[in-house]
């Protein structure tokens, strides 16, 4: 099947597009931190960073996402949210990452509320006011008619093209260069997303659990340097 | 080789820790020692080595370890584990099941696993606490001997207390590509971990550039590390542990002599 | 917020009053009555870098911190600088100031995707129930910049003489459209050589002589009280919405 090729291709996009007013510009993914320590200066060190977070912050995202778009489109009871939830919480060892996470989130909720109200997603934020990012998504693409893929594929592709946008204002790198990046990202974007929904089913607790430790570790220092300094982006 | 390993400690009517069961099964060998503190309320101290070269590839290796209710075991592994290959396909595999009931204390504090070339290991740890137990359990992980590029290790943690979930992590090194970005191991050669349900958790995260000491969603806390050698690994390690309310100045082995990591590199 | 306050008769907003336990005693209503709109009023601050911006916040605050139960929300794109100058300046208690990452991009955080300044106002109104007006100033600027009307009611913009008389000239819709243009530290226009009378004419022409234009400086008035007073109108005169357009509300 086509990815795009079903009902909920604008709900999609919509999600997926970097103007979609879900709070996610204010969030670099960890990028500002390996800035700040010359570990992401220029366009080959970049996409390095881009494919790290993708085969670890992005598969995780896409296996949550597809999950709730699979419990969406099941019409899934609370309990199921709550699951993900709590899950998705145990799988991300860092308070700043679970706040970056929720605050997209509930920013996601926001704009998905006057978009696509339905009572699934009532559900959602009657379970947690913040619901983390990766399951918003999918629940809304879910709403939408869209399927567990199409939501693994967005949160994939918004796992590296909002650090690849952050690069471009932090950095000054060349556009061109930078998108370019992205896009050669593709065939494992397309990979992970399908992986992610040969697996929307399973049960919360059995969902994989990838880790990236310096992400951790960068998540960490921006939040307790940013009380100190200066810090643009909010993770 | 299929081995499983079994350990059951229990509290005696006299409040000591004493070891109920061991079943050690060729390579996986448990061997008691008296505890060595006057105090005869101290925890009961396990080692595990390994009798055999282990795991190699094509071994299926089982330890399940329980600490029954007020029960104290500290489990050490005498040398460092080197997942090496084998001769069969497959690759290696050690599960370890780890049960503390109400009152019980586990502390699992291993030397170093060696992911030496051409390995294929996957470590998996899974652990099931009561509400009011509480477990140290520490994780390093060292890609290749000095000059050797590592072979792959996959280590899976699931903690649950209570039934809720802690923890659930999945880490993969050995993958060259993704070892050496700066978003998962950032080029380094040790990954240290310890998961700590341990007494009160941080409020609130501590953190230096290359560590940090996080407060789980739900309880508990993770330290983690990344250094390019186990004496650096050690030191962040400790840094981390020292801001752990939990822990005092010897657990947290701020003190000198106690609970540090072997080096190896 | 002050200790006093947890013990106090607590709404919590850095005074007090005097508490009548006496149940059949009516007394007037220490605070003027406003039009309720079910949340917080929102005004936005808004123009270029340096041209008051922080000073006028601080200014309101001092003018109508006793009468109003009044937060702020600072979008600085250097992060907590201006939040740093409002707590120094002693004008707030710092419970009551939020400050926005803007991700390097100030006019998105108010204009695009306001998602964090909601964020910010909300966790303000959760912090102090019966806010009443909450004061978000945006990052410094362009003249292009102005503030979405799904997250402020009224917005000023804010230029100054420094940049000479030309600026009201040159339009940009934070010039055109705010609710109020504010022409800041007059008291400079001598030295700068900026034709006064140039500049308000222009200004007014520009706003097709409807929308309200007011020249300050807060080395002569340092409360603001032309603009407090514009602020107090505001917030007596509101009805749900603005314009009829449709806000979007702090909860979801």
């Amino acid at each position: 099947m086509d990815v795009l090729e079903v009902t909920g291709a604008a709900a999609v996009l919509s999600l997926a597009d970097s103007r979609f007013p879900g709070g996610g510009h204010v969030h670099s993914g960890g990028l500002e931190e390996a800035v700040a320590r010359g570990l992401a200066t220029d366009e080959r060190q970049l996409a390095s960073f881009l494919y790290g977070r993708l085969r670890t912050a992005g598969e995780l995202a896409a296996v949550f996402a597809a999950a709730a778009t699979h419990a969406a489109r099941q019409r899934a009871d609370r309990k199921t949210w709550i699951e993900l939830d709590v899950e998705l919480d145990a799988r991300t060892p860092s308070p700043a990452q679970r706040e970056a996470s929720r605050a997209q989130g509930r920013g996601t909720a926001r704009a998905g509320r006057a978009a696509w109200p339905n009572p699934v997603l009532d559900d959602l934020l009657a379970v947690t006011p913040r619901p983390h990012h990766p399951v918003t998504v999918g629940a809304l693409v879910g709403i939408a008619g869209g399927t567990p893929r199409q939501a693994a594929l967005s949160v994939t592709y918004l796992s590296v093209s909002g650090p690849a946008s952050a690069a471009v204002r932090l950095l000054g790198l060349d556009p061109f260069g930078v998108n370019a990046v992205v896009v050669s990202l593709s065939p494992e974007m397309e990979r992970i997303a399908a992986e992610a929904a040969e697996q929307a089913e399973l049960p919360a607790t059995e969902l994989p659990a990838p880790n990236a430790p310096a992400l951790d570790l960068f998540a960490e220092a921006h939040d307790r340097i940013h009380r100190e300094e200066v810090r643009l982006f909010a993770s | 080789m299929k081995a499983s390993a079994r350990l059951v400690v229990e509290r005696d009517s006299a409040g000591r820790s004493v070891v109920r069961e061991l079943r050690s099964m060729s390579p996986l060998t448990l061997v008691p020692r008296r505890s060595l503190l006057a105090n005869a309320t101290g925890p009961a101290l396990v080692h595990l080595v390994s009798s055999a070269t282990a795991p190699l590839g094509g071994d299926d290796l089982e330890l399940s370890v329980l600490v029954g209710p007020g029960a104290h075991l500290r489990l050490h592994g005498v040398a460092a584990t080197l997942a090496l290959p084998g001769h069969r396909p497959g690759g290696s595999r050690m599960t370890l099941h780890l049960q503390v009931a109400d009152g019980g204390r586990l502390e699992y504090l291993p030397e170093p696993t060696v992911v030496t070339a051409r390995a294929d290991h996957h470590a998996e740890l899974c652990a099931d606490l009561a509400g009011d137990a509480r477990l140290r359990c520490r994780e390093v992980l060292v890609l290749g001997r000095s000059g050797e590029r590592p072979g792959r290790l996959r280590s899976d943690i699931r903690l649950t207390r209570d039934g809720d979930p802690l923890l659930r992590q999945r880490l993969d090194v050995g993958d060259p590509t993704l070892d050496s970005t700066p978003a998962h191991l950032a080029g380094h050669r040790v990954l240290a971990t310890e998961l700590l349900v341990w007494g009160a958790d941080p409020a609130e995260p501590v953190s230096g550039d290359w560590w940090s000491l996080a407060p789980l969603a739900r309880g508990g806390s993770l330290a983690t590390v990344l250094a390019d050698d186990t004496v650096a690994a050690d030191r962040m390690l400790r840094t981390a542990l020292a801001a752990h309310p939990g822990l005092d100045k010897a657990e947290a082995g701020t003190a000198d002599g106690v609970t540090r990591v072997a080096g190896i590199a | 917020m002050p200790a006093e306050n947890e013990h106090g008769h607590g709404h919590g907003h850095g005074h007090r009053h005097p508490v009548n336990f006496d149940p059949t005693a009516t007394e007037p209503d220490p605070h003027p009555r406003r039009v309720d709109i079910g949340r917080a009023f929102r005004i936005g601050i808004g123009g270029p870098v340096g041209c008051g911006k922080t000073a006028l916040v601080a200014a309101l605050c001092r003018a109508l911190g006793d009468e109003l139960e009044l937060a702020v929300v600072t979008n600085d794109i250097y992060t907590t600088e201006d939040a740093d100058f409002l707590r120094r300046a002693g004008v707030l208690d710092p419970a009551r100031i939020e400050a926005v990452q803007t991700g390097a991009c100030p006019h998105t955080a108010i204009r695009d995707d306001i998602t964090a300044n909601l964020d910010a106002v909300e966790r303000l109104e959760q912090r102090f129930a019966g806010l009443e007006l909450v004061i978000i100033e945006s990052g410094g600027d362009n003249l292009t910049a102005t503030f979405s009307r799904g997250l402020v009611d009224r917005q000023i913009f804010v230029v100054d003489v420094s940049g000479g008389d030309k600026v009201p000239r040159k339009g940009g819709p934070g010039v055109t459209t705010a609710d109020l243009l504010l022409i800041n530290k007059v008291d400079l226009a001598e030295q700068v050589g900026a034709d006064m009378e140039v500049m308000v004419s222009d200004a007014h022409r520009m706003r097709r002589h409807e929308l309200p234009v007011i020249t300050q400086s807060l080395v002569r008035t340092p409360d603001a009280p032309d603009v407090a007073a514009w602020v107090r109108a505001q917030l007596g005169t509101t009805a749900a919405g603005n314009n009829g357009t449709q806000l979007t509300t702090g909860t979801t």
